[in-house]
């Protein structure tokens, strides 16, 4: 099981991609600004708040002097503050969110279009699991970001501003030495970072181990319990759940020591400081109680924002995490392989020609060793040879799924790279070796995304190859529900239906590979008869282990260790008598007693 | 509320550390109220000129020694509490994944991965907030709540403390409707983004196939229409969510406003010093914690609710194929007799199969051949017993498959699906995948059987190749052998090779058969095809068709029965004949 590790991240990383992250609020500027004014006046309002209470305290509850209109407007003013504030700080949330959503939407729109640009390379070496990740969760964690944290953050450089600044209107030198709060917080989350930054990704990691092996273990269930190896699992099961509740356990418990409970502490202490500090003032000189009670309610204002701040701590280093991932991904280079298009490049009758390729998948071992043939337009060409010899990856070029860079393939005489993406899959049609079902009906199946396609086409492709026969027995005929992968059909009906699919397109250029392994003789038979009435005019190129079904192809390639060892036609083949003459014997020679 | 009934079993197991994390928190809710009514006796002797300096210093230290006694308290309930729901979590996720493996592919049938993942994962995670959280919030709302409304009540004016509190009911009214609204909101917003999930893993697991059609912008447009939805649904959730803060806000402005004018009534009266009024709006001040915290129990109660729920659903789905009591414990061998009159896949009206009877010598080989879909695999699943449900009856050894133990019955049977799952772990992970402590001896042996061992010796990374997800990175015929040599290490009593050769050539075909017949002498195979040659020289050929057995008989029978066995050779054959022909 191939578990993804959480990236290491420096100081430096961390802000790089804090700043990326930041630039996908250029586009809401103006949203962006509107709601900043807005979380101000928030912010100014719970602060003048307690001020005006003060003020009352002061100058009229002590004295105990009510001059009507000044109280009239004193308290009108605290309750028009206090509805302004109900209306304005319900209209700031939801601008955020509004912002964080479409921010995230863009989001993830970029990281899936990025997806789909990669080249098959990465999705062989990356499992499907943490792609999907990559796309739905980690920029899940980032919206949390977007949503609380920024604005947490925010509140919190505001709020403190504003606290000061009230303090300091109250009584310079308490305001100076509550200064000294500042750089205890920042020493706070200082520390904090510094260990939660290990502890947290440790969590992580323990987590995204879990998930991969329940995500595998559902998908193998079947082959697990055939082999009865449940409790083998169970017990793997056991001991990440078991590191994972531990290191769950470690985050508690660090969290315990340093966030709110140390908050607080300090919150008691300045309080003690504060009453300390009047209490001895007052033994000399009188105080106004008006501004120690101010003093001790902005303090507790002081400290709510930071405890905010610590509490949102994790969040965002998570979502600095995730970023760095999804950023990780959207920088990836290995894309798909790039067209220099020639303009207007069309694909006219389908002449294949492959010059002197060869081709690496890892970039030491050669699984094509120049590989040159010609497949003219209207002809049938076919690969045969040993599992393993290299088929498939002939045709995994052709169909520019890997970039190939020695050697050459020409369609009609124009290099493969110099068509527009688009014109070669339209053309091209390739039916491949194991066939993948989508969750939806039959119909979407074969008709895949084309809205132009018409239920008359659906059915004519479904014909074509037979599937009708089967697909007419099912209750909801075209629109029967099709599962997961399509579980509840047999595997050649699953290939029948990969097949109608390509067939639908009608494609220039046919691509078969294995087509038909597991489909039963009558039915491939009677394909074959379709696809001799309709080859007039089509390319195809054909890959079969079983030779009756290609041996009318005008030319085959016998492959062997990535090599064309012979050509020719059936006949010439045979006469060979080399490896295909062997393979063909092999296959018709009523076998001696083989079981 | 129900959820925390149902959790009792849980909270009953874990009664120690709750209780000692509650009376933490209740300590805390205690000693919160020190620091405002110390804050308030202050300010009345400031007031009054009485203060006296030791007087102001003992009111300090208890201060100071109350701070530190609630660090400690705050510091304990949160491992005591918070402990036990992570402790809860894993005691579900460990119940949910183990009762996952007893669940038998009908099950899987019905349901997809991402949705059973959401489960372990979302499902999980709202448990031990409810566990977590949920608990601290009701027993924080509760005591906070209750003893400041008590202090403020007792110590400082009863009438006044009545009075602050007129609104709070309306808050409590509001704050529960609007999770009741969020609720209904919020399964939308959780299905828009589970939709959007599964839409990305099957883009991804499909890729090939939309790459190849050429589809990347169609499926762009479907996953931004998708995106949007969830854009949409979590707007809605928001316009109820962004209500909370300023409801509570707004409410809190009244009882504020309510307070000062009553107080300052008192105050006049002399029913009340300042210092009490000071006192009693930082006591205020305090309540808004604990009906914030009632709100967010509404919120997570009612998540924890729902997927309380929805995992007990799942764990409450009994197990569709178990051991009988009493089952044998003894792994099966020998004869199997195979008599179905009818079988419905679950999902399916049709028959699967009727009138399905045949028998197998320990030892023998049979093959199964006939049309796609008529089947053939419905009847080797049954043999697996990973279907049940059928009229009639299979007997293996002597007695009916559904009186072994699974476990046994499981032992004797080696086999090689049609599609080949192979797990993304190195090929020798994959091979010796009944027992990975097994000798590499053995572990080459299977794969030379399989003659897969030439090709793997021929990877850079040779059996330590890690195969990629499901096998991407082998060929065709590659994860075939693989497959099959996962089953041959076993060293099976009943192999099963189901189309397991319609990826490797004729060669390989060949040399696998004839490695088979030479390793496995006493033992039973079962082979199903589409090629007549894998099955030709089998003791016994059954002929499958719309789900029963059409003809049965060895290769020489059938063909002289001249029936459909006989048009199917000839097919295969008639192509080589034209071909023959023409070379004549
Ligand atoms: N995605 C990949 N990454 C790395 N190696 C690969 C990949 N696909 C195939 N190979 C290797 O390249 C070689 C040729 O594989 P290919 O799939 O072309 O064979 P094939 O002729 O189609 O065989 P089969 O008949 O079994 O399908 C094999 O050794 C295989 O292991
Ligand atoms: N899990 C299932 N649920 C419902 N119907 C199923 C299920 N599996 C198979 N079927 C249906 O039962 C019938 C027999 O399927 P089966 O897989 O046995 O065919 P098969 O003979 O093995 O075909 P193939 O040669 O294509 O492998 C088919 O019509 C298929 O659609
Ligand atoms: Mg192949
Ligand atoms: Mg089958």
């Amino acid at each position: 099981m191939s578990v993804e590790k959480q990236p290491k991240l420096t100081g430096k990383d961390q802000w790089q991609v804090l700043k990326r992250l930041l630039s996908y609020t250029a586009p809401h500027k103006a949203s962006i600004t509107i709601a900043l004014v807005l979380l101000i006046m928030t912010i100014t309002g719970g602060i003048v708040g307690p001020l005006i209470i003060q003020r009352f305290i002061d100058n009229y509850l002590t004295p105990l002097n009510f001059p009507e209109r000044e109280v009239t407007a004193i308290v009108l003013l605290y309750i028009g503050i206090q509805l302004f504030m109900v209306v304005v700080s319900y209209f700031q949330l939801m601008r955020f969110q509004d912002i964080a959503l479409k921010i995230i939407q863009q989001m993830r729109i970029d990281v899936f279009s990025k997806v789909h640009g990669l080249g098959m390379r990465y999705f062989d070496k990356t499992p499907a699991g943490s792609i999907v990740s990559r796309v739905t969760n980690d920029t899940e964690s980032i919206k949390d970001m977007f949503v609380s944290v920024i604005v947490t953050f925010l509140q919190a450089v505001f709020m403190l501003i504003g606290v000061y600044i009230a303090l300091f209107s109250l009584d310079v030198k308490l305001a100076l030495i509550s200064l000294l709060l500042l750089p205890l917080f920042l020493a706070i989350v200082v520390i904090y970072r510094r260990y939660s930054t290990d502890f947290y990704q440790d969590l992580r990691e323990r987590l995204s181990q879990l998930n991969a092996k329940i995500a595998e273990s559902l998908s193998g269930m079947g082959m697990i319990q055939a082999f009865r190896q449940e409790q083998r699992l169970e017990a793997e099961f056991d001991e990440i759940n078991e590191k994972h509740f531990r290191a769950g356990m470690r985050n508690i418990k660090f969290d315990g020591i340093l966030l709110s409970p140390a908050i607080d502490l300090l919150y008691t202490g300045a309080i003690i400081f504060v009453l300390g500090y009047f209490g001895f003032i007052s033994l000399d000189s009188p105080v106004e109680v008006g501004i120690l009670y101010a003093f001790t309610t902005l303090i507790g204002r002081l400290f709510q924002p930071v405890q905010q701040v610590m509490q949102r701590l994790s969040i965002f280093q998570q979502a600095i995490v995730s970023a760095s991932r999804v950023f990780k991904l959207m920088d990836d280079n290995d894309m798909e392989p790039e067209q220099q298009i020639v303009k207007n490049a069309e694909i006219g009758d389908g002449k294949i020609e492959f010059r002197n390729v060869s081709f690496s998948y890892d970039g030491k071992a050669d699984v094509l060793k120049n590989i040159s043939f010609t497949a003219n337009a209207g002809e049938t060409v076919a690969l045969v040879g040993h599992t393993g010899s290299g088929k498939s990856s002939i045709i995994n070029l052709l169909m520019r799924f890997y970039e190939y860079e020695r050697g050459d393939i020409f369609i009609d005489g124009v290099s493969l790279k110099e068509y527009p993406q688009e014109e070669l899959r339209q053309k091209t049609g390739l039916v491949l070796q194991d066939p993948f079902m989508f969750y939806g009906d039959i119909e979407s199946n074969i008709r895949l995304h084309n809205k132009e396609m018409t239920p008359e086409e659906v059915r004519g492709a479904a014909e074509f190859v037979r599937a009708n026969d089967f697909i007419e027995k099912l209750p909801g005929k075209f629109s029967h529900r099709v599962t997961e992968r399509g579980s509840t059909f047999s595997s050649g009906q699953r290939q029948l239906v990969a097949f109608a699919r390509t067939i639908a397109t009608n494609p220039k250029i046919l691509v078969l590979d294995e087509a038909t392994a597991n489909i039963d003789t009558e039915t491939e038979v009677a394909i074959q008869a379709s696809l001799e009435k309709m080859r007039k005019g089509r390319t195809t190129i054909a890959i079969a282990h079983r030779l009756s079904t290609i041996q009318d192809a005008e030319l085959i390639l016998v492959l062997h260790k990535g090599e064309i060892v012979e050509r020719g036609t059936h006949q010439e083949l045979l006469s060979q008598k080399g490896l295909y003459h062997m393979m063909y014997e092999l296959q018709n020679s009523t076998i001696e007693d083989v079981i | 509320m129900k959820v925390l009934l149902q959790l009792s079993w849980f909270f009953k197991q874990r009664k120690k550390q709750y209780a000692l994390g509650i009376a933490a928190l209740v300590l805390v809710s205690i000693l919160q109220l020190l620091p405002p009514k110390i804050i308030g006796i202050i300010v009345d002797d400031i007031t009054l000129g009485r203060l006296t300096a030791p007087g102001l210093t003992k009111w300090l230290i208890i201060l100071g020694i109350a701070g530190i006694l609630m660090y400690f308290a705050r510091f304990y309930w949160r491992v005591m509490i918070f402990g036990s729901a992570v402790l809860l979590s894993r005691t579900m996720r460990e119940k949910l994944f183990n009762h996952f493996t007893r669940m038998s592919p009908s099950f899987y049938q019905k349901r997809r991965v991402g949705d059973l993942m959401a489960h372990a994962t979302n499902d999980i995670n709202a448990l031990q907030q409810t566990a977590g959280m949920g608990i601290l919030t009701l027993v924080d709302s509760i005591s906070t709540g209750g003893f400041v409304i008590l202090t403020m009540a007792i110590t400082i004016n009863w009438k006044l403390t009545l009075i602050a509190l007129i609104p709070l009911p309306f808050m409590i009214f509001l704050t529960s409707y609007y999770g009741r609204l969020l609720r209904k909101r919020f399964r939308f917003a959780q299905e828009a983004f589970s939709n959007l999930n599964d839409k990305t893993q099957e883009s991804i697991t499909g890729i090939k196939v939309i790459k190849t059609f050429g589809q990347q912008k169609e499926d762009i447009e479907d996953f931004t229409n998708l995106s949007t939805d969830v854009v949409g649904k979590n707007m809605r959730v928001a316009r109820i969510d962004a209500l909370f803060d300023p409801t509570i806000t707004g409410i809190f402005a009244v009882s504020y406003i309510l307070s000062f004018y009553f107080g300052t009534k008192y105050i006049i009266a002399e029913d009340m010093s300042i210092g009490d009024m000071v006192a009693f709006s930082t006591y205020l001040g305090l309540l808004v914690w604990p009906m914030l915290a009632f709100g967010f129990l509404f919120n997570i109660v009612e998540r924890g609710n729902a997927s309380y729920s929805r995992i007990t659903e799942l764990l409450s789905i009994a197990p569709e194929i178990t051991d009988l009591p009493g089952a044998i414990d003894k792994r099966p061998e020998g004869d199997l007799h195979f008599d179905i009159e009818e079988f419905k896949f679950p999902s399916d009206e049709a028959l699967a199969l009727h009138n399905v009877h045949f028998s197998l010598k320990q030892g023998e080989t049979m093959g199964i051949v006939g049309r796609t879909g008529s089947g053939k695999t419905a009847i080797l699943k049954l043999l697996l017993r990973e279907f049940e449900g059928y009229k009639g009856s299979i007997v293996y050894g002597g007695n009916p498959i559904n009186q072994y133990k699974q476990q046994r019955l499981r032992e004797s049977i080696g086999y090689v699906p049609q599609d080949h799952f192979l797990f993304s772990t190195t090929i020798a992970e994959n091979i010796a995948f009944t027992n990975p402590k097994i000798a590499k001896e053995k572990i080459y042996e299977a794969s030379r059987l399989a003659q897969i061992h030439d090709d793997i010796l021929g990877f850079s990374e040779g059996y330590e190749t890690i195969v990629g997800e499901r096998g991407v990175s082998l060929s065709g015929g590659q994860q075939q052998r693989v497959s099959i040599a996962r089953a041959l290490i076993m060293e099976p009593e009943l192999l099963i090779l189901d189309d397991s050769l319609s990826a490797v050539d004729a060669k390989t075909e060949e040399a696998i058969l004839e490695a088979l017949k030479q390793y496995r002498t006493g033992e039973t195979t079962i082979i199903t095809s589409h090629r007549l040659s894998a099955i030709q020289h089998a003791h016994k050929i059954i002929v499958m068709h719309e789900g029963t057995i059409a003809e049965a008989g060895t290769h020489e029978e059938l063909l002289a029965m001249d029936g459909k066995y006989k048009e199917m050779y000839e097919l295969q054959q008639l192509e080589v004949m034209v071909e023959q022909g023409g070379e004549v």
